[in-house]
């Protein structure tokens, strides 16, 4: 509570033109979306009733009340919070995503209705109230704002703000889901990007970054909170579990070998063959008619073997190849998914032994069970229905916690800063004394024996394995949540694996396309933010290396990070 | 023995295909150190633009006189699909971090992949190609060994672009100054050689190989499909990685190495794990060993460690 309060100052104390002009498109944004958009009343929900507003106008009320904030904190409704947030930068922003969208809704009703005669005013009104802002908005002079480095809150005000933003993440993840209309999940999804542009043109996320390092454990329990209640928000509904288990298998898996590329930086293009050798072991040791282990142990004790078996397999191709450069290992662990795939496709009987039923895969997998508790049936918690899916759910969160786990306290450890410099430069590191082979080894066998792990519950998940599930092609999706998140941190492994398992299950009508888009997407990513969505700072160093700001900035922040533990002590 | 020259024959043959494909990643890496991963989609649009070629202008033709035409059309693609690449998305990226480029060749990889999936016609399954006189047709003896006359067509193709290559690296100044600038790109830059050029120019050569060996798929196994580009990649690059990466006739040995112990080993490994099943798996293992025995390759002098 410092500087903030020291330059209290209100920028300007009357309004000038562009704010009222702002000022008036926000009030007619947020009047129209109170009106009815259609007369039809099958388009986009519902938008035909006066004063009830539907889900995409709902949309546009969120945008006019943050404009609104904006424009308060301009004339200085909270002493000092127009220091911390550029509210001009956000207003733009705002704006402009609200005169896209209307735009849009418009050309919807125009396609759809069909016909523009169809629209009633209160698009048009919406419209001319989106366009305003932008008028206003892009005359506005930004405000210059402080480094939120240096701006010290009281910590319950920072924990409010970090429960909040995860109750919101964790109603908007729900409303995403249950969004059926892929015409309006797609405006959701752009209503949502402008959202978060806004804020962080507005600088609430580099704010909110600063918080999150400073209360790193509360963010911890507190998104393992949100995804811990995530399925009792669903009514015992199947449909958007199973979805969210999938996601969280890819997650999980996607973790695992975020300790090997974004740690230690080995490339691993052939991970999903640990999945799958996990998935394997796990389907063979099953009650399956098709299993061909004879040996029955419980789960808990074949998730070990699943996982030493993946690890050992790291061993065996990682020994000989961790030797060579990185490309060379690339290629390698390529070669070695392949060989994976096409050995389980041939252990048919006819090719070599029986033992993974060749291309068919071992099918009717037996549900979960540990102890008394079977994940395939329904169970009621304080009279909220749990479905099969939600149990696998939760088991899977246990084994993300682990991971995320390991990943963090490895990251902060001897062997974590050992996987860091060799990342950075191999000669040195061994200049140094670190241990190169054994730390690229342990960091090989250690991502393997976390996958053989989730792959062991995936088997089960999935109720059968077969050799397809195993391609290149799901190695190069892991390695993209993981390019796409951020390398090297737990939050962007998540986002990065959310989005590329949540936006195909949900757009199906562009599905044809998606493998294009995500091609395409790969390659603009390395162009213009080759750290990733969520970046460690240290990565983001790495890739812009002649950022000196960025570079001054990370240095105070790891002071600020250590000074006061060194107080203490 | 007599099956042991066939093998020859048919490894050798398979092996000028991956020798084709293996020079164009061989001679990228000798110069920017970068794997280009895409190389192997860069050979599926060869095919296919030869396939194209025909369809639009000969459609119906078969006569050898077509043959020029369709390699033609199987470079032209090729080489401008390379180049838009290298400008578009590599070069950007020269002093990035490895992995970045790596990446980014995956990303290209399967955009390329679906590009023709989608939008070339018909291509959601695989697609006849033509069945040109003189190069294929019914198989001649020649003594106890059955040659296929497209064979006959992949090994010419190899030989004569092997020729054009050396003439062009030793004899062209062009080539003489992808040496220097494989050799040391800083001081080749200093001694007046136009660096981005001869990268780019490294890419066209690969890519007009990698062209020609389109054509010689497509009249090898009748049919091309959009996927062919993934496996015949991998392969090249074993190859390349065999020979030496880095060193052209490394990847032509390379090349032919690998095709004949594929071959051998479908014939030769007793029990059920030979077979042709097990091929690629056997190809696979050469790699690995290779890599841990003689990671420089069979021919390569080059340094192996330039992480």
């Amino acid at each position: 509570m410092t500087t903030s309060q020291t330059t209290a100052a209100v920028s300007n104390p009357r309004p000038s033109s562009q704010w009222l002009i702002t000022l008036v498109g926000v009030a007619l944004l947020i009047i129209g979306c109170f009106l009815s958009w259609s007369y039809v009343p099958a388009l986009l929900g519902n938008l035909s009733v006066n004063f009830f507003p539907g889900a995409i106008q709902i949309f546009m009320i969120i945008v006019g009340v943050l404009g609104l904030f904006f424009l308060l904190l301009r004339k200085g409704l909270f002493p000092g919070a127009h220091k911390l947030l550029d509210s001009a930068r956000g207003l733009r922003a705002l704006s402009v995503t609200a005169a896209a969208f209307m735009v849009l809704v418009v050309i919807v009703i125009g396609l759809q209705a069909p016909g523009l005669a169809n629209a009633d005013p209160g698009v048009f009104v919406t419209l001319v109230g989106a366009l305003a802002m932008v008028a206003g908005s892009f005359r506005m002079p930004s405000d210059p704002t402080v480094d939120p480095i240096t701006v010290h809150l009281p910590s319950w005000v920072e924990i409010l703000v970090i429960v909040a933003m995860l109750t919101v993440v964790l109603f908007g993840a729900a409303y995403a889901l249950g969004q059926e209309d892929g015409t309006v999940f797609s405006l959701f999804l752009l209503f949502l990007a402008g959202l978060v542009v806004a804020l962080a043109r507005a600088g609430l996320f580099s704010w909110f970054g600063v918080i999150a390092q400073r209360n790193r454990r509360v963010i911890m329990l507190g998104a393992f909170a949100v995804a811990f209640l995530f399925p009792f928000t669903q009514n015992g509904s199947d449909a958007n579990m199973s979805i969210a288990t999938q996601v969280l298998i890819f997650a999980t898996t996607a973790l695992g070998l975020n300790i090997v590329v974004g740690l230690a930086g080995l490339l691993d293009l052939g991970y999903i063959a640990f999945l799958g050798a996990g998935a394997y072991v796990s389907a063979m040791m099953s009650h399956s008619a098709f299993a061909n282990i004879g040996w029955k142990p419980p789960f808990l004790v074949v998730v070990i073997i699943s996982a030493i078996v993946s690890s050992a397999l790291g061993l065996i191709i990682g020994s000989p190849t961790l030797r060579v450069s990185g490309d060379y290992l690339a290629i390698v662990t390529l070669a070695f998914g392949e060989i994976f795939r096409l050995t389980v496709n041939n252990l048919d009987g006819n090719n070599g032994p029986d033992l993974t039923n060749g291309p068919n895969g071992i099918p009717g997998i037996p549900e979960l069970e540990i102890g008394s508790f079977n994940f395939g049936d329904t169970h009621n918690v304080l009279g909220i229905p749990l479905g099969r899916f939600a149990n696998y759910y939760f088991l899977l969160l246990v084994v993300a916690a682990i991971i995320i786990t390991v990943f963090t306290r490895l990251n902060n450890s001897r062997i974590g800063r050992g996987w860091v410099a060799i990342r950075e430069d191999e000669k040195a590191a061994e200049a140094m004394g670190v241990n190169v082979f054994g730390l690229k080894l342990f960091a090989f066998a250690g991502g393997a024996f976390l996958a053989g792990m989730a792959g062991s519950i995936k088997a089960h998940q999935d109720v059968s394995v077969t050799p397809d599930q195993y391609i290149f092609l799901e190695s190069a999706f892991l390695l993209a949540a993981i390019v796409l998140g951020g390398m090297g941190t737990v939050a962007g492994v998540l986002v990065g694996a959310t989005v590329l398992k949540l936006l195909p299950e949900k757009l199906r009508f562009v599905a044809d396309y998606r493998l294009l888009t995500f091609g395409l997407l790969l390659v603009l990513m390395m162009r213009f933010r080759p750290e990733g969505l969520v970046p460690s700072q240290r990565r983001a160093l790495e890739f812009h290396e002649d950022d000196a700001d960025l570079a001054e900035r990370i240095e105070d922040a790891h002071i600020e990070a250590v000074t006061p533990m060194e107080g203490r002590a | 023995m007599d099956q042991f020259l066939q093998q020859l024959l048919n490894g050798i043959t398979l092996g000028s295909l991956y020798a084709l494909i293996a020079v164009g990643y061989t001679v990228v890496y000798g110069i920017v150190q970068l794997i280009n991963f895409a190389h192997g989609e860069v050979f599926m649009i060869g095919a296919f633009g030869s396939l194209a070629t025909w369809t639009i202008f000969f459609k119906g033709q078969l006569g050898l006189w077509v043959l020029p035409f369709m390699i033609v059309g199987a470079v032209l693609a090729a080489v401008v699909v390379a180049l838009i690449l290298e400008r578009v998305a590599y070069r950007p990226l020269r002093h990035a971090p490895r992995l970045a480029p790596l990446i980014t060749a995956i990303g290209i990889s399967v955009f390329l992949q679906e590009a023709v999936r989608l939008f070339y016609p018909g291509a959601k399954s695989a697609l006849p190609f033509p069945q040109i006189d003189m190069v294929t047709g019914p198989a001649f003896q020649a003594g106890p060994v059955t040659v296929r006359r497209s064979a006959v067509f992949v090994i010419g193709a190899l030989v004569v672009c092997a020729i054009l290559l050396w003439f062009f690296i030793n004899r062209t100044k062009m080539g003489r100054g992808m040496l220097a600038v494989s050799q040391d790109p800083d001081t080749a830059r200093l001694m007046g050689v136009n660096v981005d050029r001869i990268i780019a120019v490294a890419f066209a050569i690969g890519a007009a190989l990698a062209g020609v060996a389109g054509v010689a798929q497509g009249l090898q196994n009748s049919n091309i499909d959009f996927f062919i580009g993934f496996m015949a990649g991998l392969k090249a690059f074993t190859a390349a990685v065999l020979g030496g990466i880095g060193n052209i006739y490394g990847a032509v040995v390379g090349g032919l190495v690998l095709g004949v112990v594929e071959a051998m080993a479908v014939q030769f490994i007793p029990g059920t794990f030979g077979g042709s099943p097990w091929k690629d798996v056997w190809a696979f293992v050469l790699l690995i060993v290779v890599l841990v025995f003689r990671p420089q390759g069979l021919m390569g002098a080059r340094v192996v460690d330039r992480a």
